[in-house]
Protein backbone atom coordinates (compact mmCIF):
# COMPACT_ATOMS: atom_id res chain seq x y z
CA UNK A 1 0.00 0.00 0.00
CA UNK A 2 1.00 3.77 -0.59
CA UNK A 3 3.13 5.22 2.08
CA UNK A 4 1.17 8.13 2.28
CA UNK A 5 -2.98 6.86 2.05
CA UNK A 6 -1.08 4.37 4.95
CA UNK A 7 0.01 7.40 6.93
CA UNK A 8 -3.31 9.36 6.50
CA UNK A 9 -5.30 6.56 7.61
CA UNK A 10 -3.37 5.67 10.61
CA UNK A 11 -3.96 9.78 11.75
CA UNK A 12 -7.35 9.55 10.93
CA UNK A 13 -7.57 5.92 12.97
CA UNK A 14 -5.72 6.33 15.92
CA UNK A 15 -8.17 8.84 17.96
CA UNK A 16 -11.04 6.26 17.39
CA UNK A 17 -8.62 2.99 18.56
CA UNK A 18 -7.60 5.00 21.71
CA UNK A 19 -11.13 5.98 22.54
CA UNK A 20 -11.85 2.50 22.27
CA UNK A 21 -9.55 0.86 24.80
CA UNK A 22 -12.08 2.14 27.56
CA UNK A 23 -10.11 0.21 30.17
CA UNK A 24 -7.72 2.42 29.84
CA UNK A 25 -9.68 5.56 30.76
CA UNK A 26 -12.24 4.24 32.68
CA UNK A 27 -10.93 5.64 35.76
CA UNK A 28 -11.45 8.40 38.46
CA UNK A 29 -7.99 9.48 38.87
CA UNK A 30 -6.25 11.26 38.64
CA UNK A 31 -8.29 14.13 38.07
CA UNK A 32 -8.34 17.74 36.55
CA UNK A 33 -10.17 20.50 37.83
CA UNK A 34 -12.47 18.44 39.67
CA UNK A 35 -12.97 16.21 36.70
CA UNK A 36 -12.53 12.28 37.16
CA UNK A 37 -9.71 11.26 34.48
CA UNK A 38 -12.70 9.71 32.57
CA UNK A 39 -13.94 12.80 31.37
CA UNK A 40 -10.93 15.05 30.99
CA UNK A 41 -9.35 12.34 28.96
CA UNK A 42 -11.94 12.47 26.39
CA UNK A 43 -12.34 16.23 25.96
CA UNK A 44 -8.24 16.42 25.67
CA UNK A 45 -8.28 13.83 22.55
CA UNK A 46 -10.61 15.99 20.45
CA UNK A 47 -7.74 18.50 20.59
CA UNK A 48 -5.66 15.78 19.40
CA UNK A 49 -7.92 14.49 16.86
CA UNK A 50 -8.14 17.98 15.37
CA UNK A 51 -4.47 18.12 14.67
CA UNK A 52 -4.55 14.37 13.87
CA UNK A 53 -6.88 14.92 11.20
CA UNK A 54 -5.51 18.09 10.00
CA UNK A 55 -2.24 16.36 8.93
CA UNK A 56 -3.96 13.37 7.16
CA UNK A 57 -6.41 16.34 5.50
CA UNK A 58 -2.98 18.11 4.41
CA UNK A 59 -1.31 14.52 3.01
CA UNK A 60 -4.49 13.76 1.20
CA UNK A 61 -4.87 16.96 -0.48
CA UNK A 62 -1.34 17.03 -1.76
CA UNK A 63 -1.45 13.24 -2.92
CA UNK A 64 -4.69 13.32 -4.54
CA UNK A 65 -4.15 17.05 -5.62
CA UNK A 66 -7.53 18.40 -4.84
CA UNK B 1 -40.92 41.31 31.66
CA UNK B 2 -37.72 40.27 33.20
CA UNK B 3 -34.58 41.51 31.25
CA UNK B 4 -33.70 37.63 30.09
CA UNK B 5 -37.35 37.85 28.15
CA UNK B 6 -36.88 40.91 26.59
CA UNK B 7 -33.84 40.22 25.21
CA UNK B 8 -34.68 36.98 24.18
CA UNK B 9 -37.56 38.90 22.63
CA UNK B 10 -35.49 41.71 20.65
CA UNK B 11 -33.02 39.73 19.20
CA UNK B 12 -35.72 37.02 17.63
CA UNK B 13 -37.08 40.21 16.00
CA UNK B 14 -33.54 40.49 14.58
CA UNK B 15 -33.07 36.71 13.52
CA UNK B 16 -36.69 36.36 11.52
CA UNK B 17 -36.19 39.21 9.62
CA UNK B 18 -32.91 38.01 8.93
CA UNK B 19 -34.46 34.44 7.93
CA UNK B 20 -37.34 35.82 6.15
CA UNK B 21 -35.79 38.39 4.23
CA UNK B 22 -33.21 35.47 3.05
CA UNK B 23 -35.19 34.61 0.08
CA UNK B 24 -34.25 38.19 -1.31
CA UNK B 25 -30.76 37.16 -0.81
CA UNK B 26 -28.45 36.04 -3.92
CA UNK B 27 -31.47 36.76 -6.18
CA UNK B 28 -32.39 33.05 -6.71
CA UNK B 29 -35.93 32.13 -8.36
CA UNK B 30 -37.65 30.75 -4.68
CA UNK B 31 -40.07 28.98 -6.88
CA UNK B 32 -37.63 26.16 -8.11
CA UNK B 33 -36.42 23.55 -5.39
CA UNK B 34 -32.94 23.05 -6.36
CA UNK B 35 -32.81 27.17 -5.38
CA UNK B 36 -34.84 26.43 -2.53
CA UNK B 37 -32.97 23.39 -1.14
CA UNK B 38 -29.53 24.06 -1.83
CA UNK B 39 -28.61 27.60 -1.92
CA UNK B 40 -27.86 27.21 -5.45
CA UNK B 41 -24.55 24.89 -4.31
CA UNK B 42 -22.22 28.59 -3.52
CA UNK B 43 -21.24 27.85 -0.49
CA UNK B 44 -17.54 28.66 -0.15
CA UNK B 45 -15.36 27.18 2.60
CA UNK B 46 -16.38 29.14 5.83
CA UNK B 47 -19.99 29.71 5.66
CA UNK B 48 -19.93 25.28 5.17
CA UNK B 49 -17.76 25.11 7.86
CA UNK B 50 -20.30 27.29 10.14
CA UNK B 51 -23.41 25.98 8.56
CA UNK B 52 -21.76 21.82 9.47
CA UNK B 53 -19.86 23.00 12.62
CA UNK B 54 -23.21 24.72 13.59
CA UNK B 55 -25.14 21.35 12.79
CA UNK B 56 -23.13 20.10 15.83
CA UNK B 57 -24.95 22.81 18.70
CA UNK B 58 -28.88 21.31 18.31
CA UNK B 59 -30.87 20.36 20.80
CA UNK B 60 -28.95 16.82 21.01
CA UNK B 61 -26.31 19.01 22.58
CA UNK B 62 -28.17 21.81 24.18
CA UNK B 63 -30.35 19.45 25.26
CA UNK B 64 -30.76 15.13 24.84
CA UNK B 65 -26.81 14.77 26.49
CA UNK B 66 -26.83 17.03 29.31
CA UNK B 67 -30.50 15.27 30.33
CA UNK B 68 -28.95 11.74 29.53
CA UNK B 69 -25.90 12.49 31.80
CA UNK B 70 -27.85 13.94 34.56
CA UNK B 71 -30.33 11.24 34.54
CA UNK B 72 -27.91 7.71 33.30
CA UNK B 73 -24.68 9.27 34.21
CA UNK B 74 -21.33 8.43 32.39
CA UNK B 75 -22.31 6.43 29.22
CA UNK B 76 -23.68 9.36 27.85
CA UNK B 77 -20.53 10.94 27.66
CA UNK B 78 -20.44 8.35 24.50
CA UNK B 79 -21.18 11.69 23.14
CA UNK B 80 -17.65 12.66 23.22
CA UNK B 81 -15.91 10.19 21.19
CA UNK B 82 -18.25 9.87 18.75
CA UNK B 83 -17.73 13.38 17.72
CA UNK B 84 -14.56 12.55 17.29
CA UNK B 85 -15.11 9.25 15.18
CA UNK B 86 -17.61 10.75 13.15
CA UNK B 87 -15.08 13.18 11.46
CA UNK B 88 -13.00 11.00 10.43
CA UNK B 89 -15.49 8.72 8.47
CA UNK B 90 -16.75 12.31 7.04
CA UNK B 91 -13.52 13.13 5.84
CA UNK B 92 -12.77 10.18 3.54
CA UNK B 93 -16.63 8.90 2.89
CA UNK B 94 -17.95 12.72 2.62
CA UNK B 95 -15.41 14.08 -0.18
CA UNK B 96 -15.63 10.77 -2.21
CA UNK B 97 -19.53 11.16 -2.20
CA UNK B 98 -18.87 15.16 -2.79
CA UNK B 99 -16.35 14.16 -6.34
CA UNK B 100 -19.00 11.80 -7.56
CA UNK B 101 -22.11 14.30 -6.95
CA UNK B 102 -19.73 17.56 -8.40
CA UNK B 103 -19.73 14.45 -11.58
CA UNK B 104 -22.77 13.58 -11.94
CA UNK B 105 -24.67 16.25 -10.38
CA UNK B 106 -26.33 14.44 -7.72
CA UNK B 107 -28.27 16.21 -5.09
CA UNK B 108 -28.81 13.64 -2.71
CA UNK B 109 -27.28 10.48 -1.61
CA UNK B 110 -30.23 8.82 -3.03
CA UNK B 111 -29.56 10.21 -6.53
CA UNK B 112 -26.26 8.36 -5.94
CA UNK B 113 -27.75 5.42 -4.95
CA UNK B 114 -30.18 4.99 -7.85
CA UNK B 115 -27.50 5.33 -10.50
CA UNK B 116 -24.79 3.07 -8.76
CA UNK B 117 -27.24 0.25 -8.62
CA UNK B 118 -29.93 1.08 -10.90
CA UNK B 119 -33.00 0.54 -9.14
CA UNK B 120 -35.95 2.18 -8.11
CA UNK B 121 -36.86 0.12 -5.15
CA UNK B 122 -33.57 0.64 -3.53
CA UNK B 123 -33.12 3.81 -4.03
CA UNK B 124 -36.76 4.37 -2.80
CA UNK B 125 -36.17 2.52 0.52
CA UNK B 126 -33.24 4.51 1.23
CA UNK B 127 -35.68 7.83 0.43
CA UNK B 128 -38.26 6.48 2.89
CA UNK B 129 -35.32 5.54 5.33
CA UNK B 130 -34.08 8.65 5.19
CA UNK B 131 -37.17 10.67 5.73
CA UNK B 132 -38.69 8.47 8.61
CA UNK B 133 -35.44 8.73 10.43
CA UNK B 134 -35.62 12.57 10.60
CA UNK B 135 -38.72 12.76 12.16
CA UNK B 136 -37.75 11.76 15.81
CA UNK B 137 -34.92 14.39 15.26
CA UNK B 138 -37.07 16.62 14.51
CA UNK B 139 -38.74 16.07 17.40
CA UNK B 140 -35.64 16.34 19.52
CA UNK B 141 -35.16 20.25 18.32
CA UNK B 142 -38.88 20.57 19.33
CA UNK B 143 -38.11 19.46 22.57
CA UNK B 144 -35.52 21.69 22.83
CA UNK B 145 -36.83 24.80 21.95
CA UNK B 146 -40.06 24.18 24.25
CA UNK B 147 -37.55 23.76 27.04
CA UNK B 148 -35.90 26.97 26.85
CA UNK B 149 -39.44 28.85 26.46
CA UNK B 150 -40.62 26.87 30.03
CA UNK B 151 -37.76 28.19 31.80
CA UNK B 152 -37.94 31.64 30.47
CA UNK B 153 -42.40 31.26 31.00
CA UNK B 154 -42.05 29.95 34.36
CA UNK B 155 -41.03 32.50 36.96
CA UNK B 156 -45.18 34.36 35.39
CA UNK B 157 -46.83 31.61 36.04
CA UNK B 158 -46.68 30.37 39.54
CA UNK B 159 -50.16 28.10 40.36
CA UNK B 160 -49.79 24.60 40.14
CA UNK B 161 -51.81 24.24 37.34
CA UNK B 162 -50.61 26.69 35.71
CA UNK B 163 -47.60 24.53 35.04
CA UNK B 164 -49.08 22.24 32.02
CA UNK B 165 -50.33 25.34 30.26
CA UNK B 166 -46.82 26.91 30.19
CA UNK B 167 -45.27 23.59 28.55
CA UNK B 168 -47.89 23.42 26.25
CA UNK B 169 -48.04 27.14 25.32
CA UNK B 170 -44.30 26.59 25.11
CA UNK B 171 -44.58 24.02 22.71
CA UNK B 172 -47.55 25.82 20.14
CA UNK B 173 -45.34 28.83 19.97
CA UNK B 174 -41.98 26.40 19.22
CA UNK B 175 -44.09 24.29 16.20
CA UNK B 176 -45.19 27.38 14.55
CA UNK B 177 -42.29 29.54 14.44
CA UNK B 178 -40.27 26.32 13.07
CA UNK B 179 -43.00 26.09 10.55
CA UNK B 180 -43.50 28.96 9.32
CA UNK B 181 -39.44 29.78 9.64
CA UNK B 182 -38.95 26.46 6.83
CA UNK B 183 -42.18 28.05 4.58
CA UNK B 184 -40.91 30.80 3.80
CA UNK B 185 -37.17 30.73 3.59
CA UNK B 186 -35.66 27.46 3.15
CA UNK B 187 -31.94 26.76 3.13
CA UNK B 188 -31.10 30.10 1.94
CA UNK B 189 -32.83 31.18 5.12
CA UNK B 190 -30.88 28.97 7.29
CA UNK B 191 -27.59 29.56 5.47
CA UNK B 192 -27.99 32.98 6.29
CA UNK B 193 -29.48 32.97 9.57
CA UNK B 194 -26.24 30.58 10.67
CA UNK B 195 -23.24 33.20 10.64
CA UNK B 196 -25.58 35.15 13.57
CA UNK B 197 -27.08 31.98 14.82
CA UNK B 198 -23.56 30.53 15.54
CA UNK B 199 -22.11 33.88 16.71
CA UNK B 200 -25.21 33.59 19.39
CA UNK B 201 -24.55 29.96 19.76
CA UNK B 202 -21.00 30.02 19.98
CA UNK B 203 -20.94 33.30 22.52
CA UNK B 204 -23.32 31.55 24.56
CA UNK B 205 -21.17 28.34 24.79
CA UNK B 206 -17.87 29.87 25.46
CA UNK B 207 -19.33 32.01 28.29
CA UNK B 208 -22.03 29.58 30.29
CA UNK B 209 -19.06 26.64 29.67
CA UNK B 210 -16.68 29.12 31.94
CA UNK B 211 -19.47 31.30 33.81
CA UNK B 212 -21.46 28.34 35.11
CA UNK B 213 -19.06 26.13 36.39
CA UNK B 214 -16.93 29.34 37.96
CA UNK B 215 -20.48 29.89 39.40
CA UNK B 216 -21.13 27.51 40.90
CA UNK B 217 -19.83 26.67 44.69
CA UNK B 218 -17.12 23.81 44.85
CA UNK B 219 -17.06 23.50 40.79
CA UNK B 220 -16.82 20.58 39.12
CA UNK B 221 -15.26 18.85 42.54
CA UNK B 222 -18.34 19.60 44.57
CA UNK B 223 -20.73 18.40 41.34
CA UNK B 224 -19.29 14.97 41.20
CA UNK B 225 -19.07 14.32 45.02
CA UNK B 226 -22.88 15.43 45.16
CA UNK B 227 -23.46 13.31 42.04
CA UNK B 228 -22.16 10.44 43.23
CA UNK B 229 -24.49 10.71 46.98
CA UNK B 230 -27.53 11.29 44.18
CA UNK B 231 -26.04 8.15 42.04
CA UNK B 232 -25.81 5.95 44.92
CA UNK B 233 -29.86 5.93 45.72
CA UNK B 234 -30.42 5.75 41.89
CA UNK B 235 -28.08 3.55 41.22
CA UNK B 236 -26.52 5.99 38.52
CA UNK B 237 -22.65 6.17 38.09
CA UNK B 238 -21.16 9.33 37.24
CA UNK B 239 -17.44 9.44 37.96
CA UNK B 240 -16.41 6.27 35.85
CA UNK B 241 -18.50 4.12 34.06
CA UNK B 242 -20.02 0.51 35.49
CA UNK B 243 -17.98 -2.18 33.80
CA UNK B 244 -21.78 -3.52 32.43
CA UNK B 245 -22.24 -0.66 30.59
CA UNK B 246 -18.63 -0.79 28.85
CA UNK B 247 -20.26 -2.15 25.62
CA UNK B 248 -22.85 0.38 25.17
CA UNK B 249 -20.89 2.92 26.23
CA UNK B 250 -18.72 1.69 22.80
CA UNK B 251 -21.47 0.71 20.79
CA UNK B 252 -23.38 3.89 20.85
CA UNK B 253 -20.32 5.63 20.19
CA UNK B 254 -19.28 3.73 17.36
CA UNK B 255 -22.02 3.34 15.57
CA UNK B 256 -23.29 6.82 16.34
CA UNK B 257 -20.81 8.13 14.39
CA UNK B 258 -20.75 5.72 11.55
CA UNK B 259 -24.65 7.33 11.43
CA UNK B 260 -24.27 10.76 11.32
CA UNK B 261 -23.38 11.13 7.96
CA UNK B 262 -26.05 9.37 6.29
CA UNK B 263 -28.46 11.89 7.88
CA UNK B 264 -30.04 13.88 4.38
CA UNK B 265 -29.20 16.80 6.60
CA UNK B 266 -25.82 16.27 7.45
CA UNK B 267 -25.02 15.06 3.23
CA UNK B 268 -27.28 18.36 2.28
CA UNK B 269 -24.16 20.69 4.33
CA UNK B 270 -21.61 18.48 2.73
CA UNK B 271 -22.68 18.65 -0.91
CA UNK B 272 -23.13 22.30 -0.66
CA UNK B 273 -19.26 22.77 -0.82
CA UNK B 274 -17.41 24.27 -3.38
CA UNK B 275 -14.38 21.55 -3.37
CA UNK B 276 -12.55 18.45 -2.16
CA UNK B 277 -9.96 20.13 -0.45
CA UNK B 278 -12.57 22.30 1.71
CA UNK B 279 -14.61 19.31 2.43
CA UNK B 280 -10.98 17.64 4.11
CA UNK B 281 -9.91 21.03 5.38
CA UNK B 282 -13.57 21.90 7.32
CA UNK B 283 -14.16 18.36 8.46
CA UNK B 284 -10.52 17.95 9.93
CA UNK B 285 -11.49 21.12 12.39
CA UNK B 286 -14.86 20.05 13.66
CA UNK B 287 -13.52 17.73 16.37
CA UNK B 288 -12.43 21.20 17.95
CA UNK B 289 -16.56 22.61 17.99
CA UNK B 290 -16.59 19.04 20.22
CA UNK B 291 -15.43 20.62 23.14
CA UNK B 292 -18.47 23.02 23.35
CA UNK B 293 -20.27 19.64 23.45
CA UNK B 294 -18.23 17.66 25.94
CA UNK B 295 -18.43 21.11 28.72
CA UNK B 296 -22.36 20.97 27.88
CA UNK B 297 -22.69 17.20 28.72
CA UNK B 298 -21.07 18.03 31.89
CA UNK B 299 -23.89 20.37 33.19
CA UNK B 300 -25.66 17.14 33.41
CA UNK B 301 -23.41 16.96 36.49
CA UNK B 302 -23.00 20.30 37.45
CA UNK B 303 -26.59 20.40 38.09
CA UNK B 304 -26.44 18.48 41.42
CA UNK B 305 -24.67 21.23 42.95
CA UNK B 306 -27.09 24.05 41.73
CA UNK B 307 -29.88 23.45 44.06
CA UNK B 308 -32.17 26.22 42.75
CA UNK B 309 -31.53 24.63 39.14
CA UNK B 310 -32.84 21.10 40.62
CA UNK B 311 -36.34 23.11 42.00
CA UNK B 312 -37.11 24.08 38.54
CA UNK B 313 -36.54 20.03 37.37
CA UNK B 314 -38.38 19.22 39.96
CA UNK B 315 -41.48 21.85 39.50
CA UNK B 316 -41.56 21.28 36.04
CA UNK B 317 -41.33 17.50 36.22
CA UNK B 318 -38.67 17.82 33.04
CA UNK B 319 -35.63 16.73 33.34
CA UNK B 320 -35.07 17.98 30.02
CA UNK B 321 -34.48 21.67 31.69
CA UNK B 322 -30.81 20.75 32.86
CA UNK B 323 -29.19 23.35 30.92
CA UNK B 324 -31.55 26.17 30.36
CA UNK B 325 -32.16 25.98 34.35
CA UNK B 326 -28.27 25.72 34.88
CA UNK B 327 -28.34 29.47 32.99
CA UNK B 328 -31.39 30.79 34.47
CA UNK B 329 -30.23 30.30 37.85
CA UNK B 330 -26.45 31.11 37.52
CA UNK B 331 -26.49 34.29 34.99
CA UNK B 332 -27.60 37.41 34.75
CA UNK B 333 -31.09 38.02 33.08
CA UNK B 334 -29.84 39.60 30.14
CA UNK B 335 -27.24 37.12 29.13
CA UNK B 336 -29.92 34.49 29.84
CA UNK B 337 -31.85 35.76 27.51
CA UNK B 338 -29.07 36.15 25.37
CA UNK B 339 -28.46 32.24 25.76
CA UNK B 340 -31.80 30.87 25.67
CA UNK B 341 -31.87 32.65 22.00
CA UNK B 342 -28.68 31.14 21.07
CA UNK B 343 -30.36 27.14 22.64
CA UNK B 344 -34.07 28.02 20.58
CA UNK B 345 -32.38 28.91 17.16
CA UNK B 346 -30.03 25.53 17.67
CA UNK B 347 -32.87 23.53 17.44
CA UNK B 348 -34.93 25.90 15.20
CA UNK B 349 -32.38 25.98 12.78
CA UNK B 350 -31.48 22.91 11.99
CA UNK B 351 -34.84 21.66 12.11
CA UNK B 352 -35.77 23.37 9.17
CA UNK B 353 -32.63 22.00 7.24
CA UNK B 354 -33.88 18.70 8.47
CA UNK B 355 -37.16 19.01 7.04
CA UNK B 356 -36.06 20.85 4.27
CA UNK B 357 -33.61 17.63 3.71
CA UNK B 358 -37.00 15.28 3.73
CA UNK B 359 -38.92 17.41 1.58
CA UNK B 360 -36.08 17.38 -0.97
CA UNK B 361 -36.26 13.55 -0.96
CA UNK B 362 -39.97 13.40 -1.19
CA UNK B 363 -40.25 15.32 -4.04
CA UNK B 364 -36.90 14.34 -6.08
CA UNK B 365 -36.53 11.03 -5.26
CA UNK B 366 -40.06 9.38 -4.64
CA UNK B 367 -42.79 11.36 -6.01
CA UNK B 368 -40.96 12.70 -9.57
CA UNK B 369 -40.05 8.75 -9.86
CA UNK B 370 -43.87 8.21 -10.42
CA UNK B 371 -44.72 11.77 -12.16
CA UNK B 372 -41.74 12.87 -14.16
CA UNK B 373 -43.23 15.35 -15.87
CA UNK B 374 -43.41 17.91 -13.27
CA UNK B 375 -42.53 21.74 -13.54
CA UNK B 376 -39.80 22.97 -11.64
CA UNK B 377 -42.28 24.97 -9.62
CA UNK B 378 -45.09 22.30 -8.92
CA UNK B 379 -42.12 20.59 -7.66
CA UNK B 380 -41.07 23.28 -5.18
CA UNK B 381 -44.85 23.54 -3.85
CA UNK B 382 -45.42 20.22 -3.35
CA UNK B 383 -41.73 20.21 -0.75
CA UNK B 384 -42.41 23.28 0.81
CA UNK B 385 -46.10 22.06 1.97
CA UNK B 386 -44.32 17.93 2.15
CA UNK B 387 -41.92 20.02 4.94
CA UNK B 388 -44.86 21.08 6.94
CA UNK B 389 -46.95 18.05 7.02
CA UNK B 390 -43.62 16.34 8.29
CA UNK B 391 -43.15 18.74 10.91
CA UNK B 392 -46.62 18.10 12.07
CA UNK B 393 -45.56 14.23 12.07
CA UNK B 394 -42.90 14.90 14.31
CA UNK B 395 -45.10 17.04 16.67
CA UNK B 396 -46.62 13.55 17.49
CA UNK B 397 -43.59 11.78 18.74
CA UNK B 398 -42.92 15.19 21.10
CA UNK B 399 -46.56 14.01 22.64
CA UNK B 400 -46.10 10.32 22.41
CA UNK B 401 -42.89 10.14 24.15
CA UNK B 402 -42.09 11.56 27.67
CA UNK B 403 -39.71 14.47 28.18
CA UNK B 404 -37.66 11.82 29.72
CA UNK B 405 -36.90 10.09 26.85
CA UNK B 406 -35.13 12.77 24.82
CA UNK B 407 -31.82 11.37 23.81
CA UNK B 408 -34.18 7.95 22.71
CA UNK B 409 -35.33 10.17 19.88
CA UNK B 410 -31.97 10.42 18.50
CA UNK B 411 -31.15 7.02 18.67
CA UNK B 412 -34.08 5.47 17.45
CA UNK B 413 -33.34 7.61 14.29
CA UNK B 414 -29.89 6.15 14.38
CA UNK B 415 -31.04 2.31 14.55
CA UNK B 416 -33.02 3.01 11.32
CA UNK B 417 -30.64 5.77 9.11
CA UNK B 418 -27.88 3.26 9.87
CA UNK B 419 -29.41 0.75 8.28
CA UNK B 420 -28.90 2.45 5.02
CA UNK B 421 -25.06 2.59 5.30
CA UNK B 422 -24.36 -0.46 2.99
CA UNK B 423 -25.77 1.00 -0.10
CA UNK B 424 -23.90 4.50 0.77
CA UNK B 425 -20.86 4.55 2.36
CA UNK B 426 -19.60 0.58 1.10
CA UNK B 427 -21.28 1.44 -2.36
CA UNK B 428 -19.06 4.21 -2.97
CA UNK B 429 -15.85 1.54 -2.52
CA UNK B 430 -17.19 -1.99 -2.82
CA UNK B 431 -17.37 -2.73 -6.84
CA UNK B 432 -19.51 -6.00 -6.47
CA UNK B 433 -22.23 -5.41 -4.25
CA UNK B 434 -25.54 -7.06 -5.47
CA UNK B 435 -28.63 -4.56 -5.58
CA UNK B 436 -31.13 -7.54 -4.67
CA UNK B 437 -28.20 -8.28 -1.20
CA UNK B 438 -28.56 -4.68 -0.66
CA UNK B 439 -32.71 -4.64 -0.15
CA UNK B 440 -32.86 -7.94 1.57
CA UNK B 441 -29.70 -6.43 4.18
CA UNK B 442 -32.41 -3.19 4.54
CA UNK B 443 -35.66 -5.52 5.23
CA UNK B 444 -33.39 -7.37 7.45
CA UNK B 445 -31.42 -4.55 9.57
CA UNK B 446 -34.67 -2.24 9.83
CA UNK B 447 -37.49 -5.50 10.68
CA UNK B 448 -34.74 -6.91 13.38
CA UNK B 449 -33.86 -3.18 14.81
CA UNK B 450 -37.92 -2.37 14.78
CA UNK B 451 -37.97 -5.78 16.45
CA UNK B 452 -35.36 -5.47 19.44
CA UNK B 453 -36.71 -2.10 19.95
CA UNK B 454 -40.61 -3.25 21.10
CA UNK B 455 -39.17 -6.30 23.03
CA UNK B 456 -36.71 -4.69 24.89
CA UNK B 457 -38.26 -4.89 27.97
CA UNK B 458 -38.50 -1.50 30.11
CA UNK B 459 -36.21 -2.46 33.29
CA UNK B 460 -33.40 -4.08 31.34
CA UNK B 461 -30.32 -3.27 33.58
CA UNK B 462 -29.48 -1.37 36.45
CA UNK B 463 -30.69 2.03 34.85
CA UNK B 464 -34.25 2.60 33.79
CA UNK B 465 -35.73 4.06 30.48
CA UNK B 466 -32.07 2.82 28.62
CA UNK B 467 -34.58 1.78 25.71
CA UNK B 468 -32.17 1.82 23.25
CA UNK B 469 -30.05 -1.26 24.85
CA UNK B 470 -30.33 -4.46 24.01
CA UNK B 471 -28.72 -7.52 25.76
CA UNK B 472 -26.58 -9.47 23.98
CA UNK B 473 -23.86 -12.25 24.88
CA UNK B 474 -21.52 -9.50 24.39
CA UNK B 475 -23.34 -7.82 27.07
CA UNK B 476 -25.73 -4.54 26.65
CA UNK B 477 -25.19 -3.02 23.37
CA UNK B 478 -27.41 -0.48 21.37
CA UNK B 479 -29.55 -2.04 18.87
CA UNK B 480 -28.39 -0.35 16.11
CA UNK B 481 -24.71 -2.22 16.53
CA UNK B 482 -26.90 -5.59 16.62
CA UNK B 483 -29.16 -4.26 13.62
CA UNK B 484 -26.38 -3.30 10.96
CA UNK B 485 -24.57 -6.38 11.90
CA UNK B 486 -27.15 -8.77 10.47
CA UNK B 487 -28.24 -6.00 7.13
CA UNK B 488 -24.27 -6.45 6.62
CA UNK B 489 -24.02 -9.77 6.39
CA UNK B 490 -26.79 -10.36 4.43
CA UNK B 491 -25.60 -8.11 1.91
CA UNK B 492 -22.19 -9.66 2.20
CA UNK B 493 -23.70 -13.29 1.70
CA UNK B 494 -25.96 -12.89 -0.70
CA UNK B 495 -23.56 -10.19 -2.67
CA UNK B 496 -20.94 -13.14 -2.92
CA UNK B 497 -23.10 -15.79 -3.78
CA UNK B 498 -24.99 -13.71 -6.95
CA UNK B 499 -21.41 -13.01 -8.13
CA UNK B 500 -20.58 -16.76 -8.07
CA UNK B 501 -23.78 -17.98 -9.79
CA UNK B 502 -23.11 -14.39 -12.15
CA UNK B 503 -19.90 -15.91 -13.15
CA UNK B 504 -20.76 -19.29 -13.60
CA UNK B 505 -23.68 -18.56 -16.32
CA UNK B 506 -21.13 -16.38 -17.94
CA UNK B 507 -19.54 -18.60 -19.80
CA UNK B 508 -22.20 -20.96 -20.65
CA UNK B 509 -23.51 -18.12 -22.46
CA UNK B 510 -20.77 -16.82 -24.04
Amino acid sequence: MDRDFLLAGLMLAVPTVVLLMLPVYNRADPPLFGLPFFYWFQGVWLFIAAGFYLVAARILVRRLGE
Amino acid sequence: MDSATIVFVVLFAIFAALGFGASKWRKGDMRELGEWALAGRKLGIYLAWFLVGADLYTAYTFIAIPEAVYLHGSVYMFAVPYVMATFAVAMIVMTSLWKISKEKNYVTAVDFVKDKFNSKTLAILIAITGIVAELPYIALQIVGMQAVLIVMLQPYFTTASAITSVSEFALIVSFVILAAFTFWSGLRGAVLTAVMKDIIILVSVVVIVIAVPLAIKGGFATAFSKAAAAGAISKVSYATLAPVLGPAFLSLFVLSALALYLYPHSINGVLGSKSAKSVRYSTAMLPLYGFGLFLLALFGILIFAEPNALAIIASQKNPALVVPALIYTTMPGWFAGFAFLGIFIGGLVPAAIMAISQANLLTRNIIKEFKKDMTPQQEARIAKWASVIFKFLALGFVFVIPASYAIQLQLLGGILIVQTLPPIFMGLYVKWLDKNALIAGWFVGILSGLYFIFTIPLNVSLHTLVTSLMSTPLGLLYVAAVSLSLNVVVVFVWSAIARMTKQKAQPATA
